[in-house]
């Protein structure tokens, strides 16, 4: 098992905001995270980052509680928002430090980012900007590359079809695939294109209100029934 | 259609959202502001007698006139550190149907509103009127008000001219410091009299009054330089931003450090690459003129380091105040990013003191200039510096972890209150207030070298405890660090 959540719970200013009793999520899934505004999806990420305090419960990861030690920083790798990343850098002084932080060396950095040459479309590279200067689709890009540059056994992602142009989206898509199979890669996704999540998470987990109100795999008719749920 | 501009700003100012959290920073600034005005008026009614008094024997009109073209020259120096550009607030109406005329009218309007241009009101129309009107006659007390007045206009358009003409580029204002420092120097010297030169042109204007006219012309001239410029250049991304390109560095001399040295190194580029924290730098820089200030040759003589003790910890503590004040704000837009990354807190943590270590001792060696004055100040600075790294660091890195401001650091340093909260105005006490307590004793005893050792030694003690330190600062931000990451989300 992957992540294990128990009797996670979350409120501000007395209105819950994620309220989950006992989820877990398996190694090798890719799982997609829908609900409308305010469902809790980036919350509940953040607490899985340990980014944010439960109020009560906790999160395993591999068996272990986030919050106690920082292990699952080893195999986790995740993209939220911008506030990942460092605005001020160059995109190669970014991907650089992130690699070190990995123990990657300058000329692994340079290596694993040549594949990714089609990913970033030639406007990310030696462009000669800051990260803050680009725009926020091509922020997007960075912050997804370095995440999957860690070489991750779990990737959270929230959002991470908005603001990438539709090449990308397909791309990105068709890699997060590749992943799980030669890798075994446990993904977690949170989106509002219902199209895109049904396309890749071979699981579901509708949120509302913090509490998960469906959780099942992906087959054709999921399309159909998230649609139904949603135009209630 | 500029009325109903004006009035977007003033909502603009009191709905802002730092504004609320900093209605204290805001009242106190406001404070400031009255005090200087207050000084200025007393300035301006009471110039005659502060003239007789501080030169005495000297013509008080010609002192005066000497003095104006001075003050403005000092005001041009000023206002290219301070004065602010109009220019964001403008991008939400320039799609809209608004003739482009209006806009820069608003930009213009807008910039007048400035506490640069009320300083020089009430520090010379006072005696243009109490006294070169009685003395000259009425035409020449108004041809002085004129004048003054365009020459305030000319400084806040030509400020705001070079200004646009060369966003970002430090090598140019550090041209137009130097320019006026090189002019303050010569006159210091006698080579060149500012001074003369000036009432030279006054005593023109005395004689001639309508020569006070030339310098409504310059006003009037750079204003429509101003405008031109503006109106045939309203893009914001011109008048923001400079596009030049962008180059990865990496500072070699860090490296040896390892992980702590990338930490400090991301740091450094963090400070080099935004607009408030270089403002800080330079202000660091600025406060190395402290001493001449503080330290008093009797002082020095009677071995009062007490009383020099504070200009001491400043001045090599500067970057430790400045910078730490607003520590771990600095970092507040990517706090997410370093927590939810590989790094180790205690590297994290490593990495400041190793900054604060580097940026003292730098300092530290730039005041090494004041030995010429006399080699106790070299004693001084050298207790006041170990107590900075040992343990002003300590204690500025500790408010750190109740600082949950976050800090928006693209904007210029001075008179900027954003960001300010309880932590800093607390942090400054024990800062400053633990050398003396430490001295003092000393002091008392009439042993001021015994005094600067007891300093020295307990700097040398937390300094060699910092292992210490480090751990207990993890612990503390481990603690801390959900609610340091919330107060940075917002």
């Amino acid at each position: 098992m992957m992540l294990e959540f128990k009797q996670l719970k979350k409120s501000y200013g007395g209105r819950t905001v994620v309220d989950i009793s006992n989820l877990q999520i398996f190694a090798g899934e890719t799982i997609g995270l829908v609900g409308n505004n305010g469902a809790g999806k980036t919350t509940m990420f953040r607490m899985l980052l340990d980014l944010i305090r439960p109020d009560s419960g906790e999160i395993l990861s591999k068996g272990v509680n986030v919050a106690n030690t920082s292990d699952w920083k080893n195999y986790t790798a995740s993209y939220l928002d911008e506030g990942f990343l460092i605005d001020y850098l160059t995109p190669e002084e970014y991907f650089i430090f992130i690699g070190s932080l990995n123990n990657l060396s300058i000329a692994d950095v340079n290596e694993y980012l040549k594949q990714y040459e089609e990913f970033f479309n030639g406007e990310i590279l030696s462009r000669g900007k800051y990260i803050r200067d680009f725009s926020k689709g091509n922020q997007n890009k960075v912050g997804i590359a370095a995440a999957l540059m860690q070489k991750p056994e779990l990737l959270v992602l929230d959002e991470p079809f908005a603001n990438l142009d539709p090449t990308t989206q397909i791309r990105l898509k068709s890699h997060i695939k590749a992943l799980k199979y030669s890798h075994k890669l446990t993904t977690l996704i949170s989106s509002h294109d219902l199209n895109h999540v049904t396309d890749v998470c071979d699981r579901i987990i509708l949120l509302e209100k913090g509490i998960v109100i469906k959780d099942f795999r992906t087959d054709e008719n999921s399309l159909k029934e998230l649609e139904a749920y949603f135009s209630e | 259609m500029l009325s109903t501009f004006l009035s977007h700003q003033w909502k603009d100012f009191w709905r802002s959202r730092n504004k609320a959290g900093s209605i204290a920073a805001q009242i106190l600034l406001g404070f400031f502001m009255l005090y200087f005005l207050i000084l200025a008026i007393g300035l301006g009614f009471g110039m005659s007698f502060i003239i007789e008094k501080a030169f005495p024997g000297k013509n008080v009109i010609e002192t005066f006139n000497g003095f104006i073209l001075y003050y403005f020259l000092f005001d041009l120096a000023i206002r290219t550190q301070m004065q602010e550009l109009p220019t964001l607030s403008i991008i939400p109406y320039l799609h809209l149907k608004i003739n482009k005329k209006t806009i820069v009218n608003f930009l213009n309007i807008k910039s007048l509103f400035s506490f640069f241009n009320l300083l020089p009101l009430f520090i010379f129309i006072p005696f243009s009127i109490i006294k070169i009107g009685t003395t000259y006659g009425a035409l020449t007390g108004l041809m002085y008000i004129v004048a003054i007045l365009s020459l305030t206009v000319f400084n806040n358009y030509l400020v705001l001219y070079l200004k646009r003409k060369s966003i970002n580029n430090i090598a140019y204002f550090g041209f137009i410091i130097g320019f006026v420092a090189v002019f303050a120097l010569l006159d210091y010297y006698q080579i060149v009299s500012v001074r003369a030169a000036s009432n030279a042109v006054f005593v023109a204007v005395a004689n001639y009054p309508y020569l006070g006219l030339v310098f409504t012309a310059a006003a009037i001239a750079i204003f429509y330089i101003n405008s031109t410029y503006l109106r045939s250049n309203l893009y914001t991304e011109e008048l923001s931003t400079k596009d030049d390109k962008k180059v990865s560095t990496d500072y070699a001399f860090l490296n040896r450090f390892g992980k702590v040295g990338e930490l400090a190194a991301l740091e450094l580029k963090l400070i080099l690459r935004h607009k408030r924290s270089r403002g800080s730098i330079l202000m660091g820089f600025a406060f190395l003129a402290y001493g001449f200030l503080f330290y008093k040759e009797p002082m020095i003589a009677k071995n009062q380091f007490g009383m020099m003790l504070f200009a001491a910890i400043f001045m090599t503590g500067i970057s430790v105040i400045t910078y730490g004040q607003f520590m771990f704000g600095w970092q507040s837009t990517h706090f997410d990013g370093l927590l939810v990354n590989k790094i180790d807190f205690k590297n994290f943590i490593k990495a400041k003191f190793l900054l604060f270590t580097i940026s003292c001792t730098i300092i530290t060696l730039l005041a090494s200039f004041y030995g010429f004055m006399s080699y106790k100040l070299l004693l001084l600075h050298l207790a006041a510096y170990l107590y900075n790294i040992g343990f002003a660091t300590v204690i500025v890195l500790y408010f750190a972890t109740m600082n949950y401001k976050r800090l928006d650091i693209t904007k210029s340093a001075s008179f900027n209150w954003q960001g300010v909260g309880a932590t800093q105005w607390i942090l400054g006490f024990p800062l400053l207030l633990i050398p003396f307590v430490i001295y003092l004793p000393f002091g008392f005893m009439n042993k001021p070298y015994w005094g600067l050792i007891a300093l020295s030694i307990f700097g040398l003690i937390t300094l060699l405890m910092r292992n210490y330190w480090i751990n207990l600062l993890v612990k503390r931000f481990e603690k801390q660090r959900y609610k340091i990451a919330e107060g940075f989300r917002e």
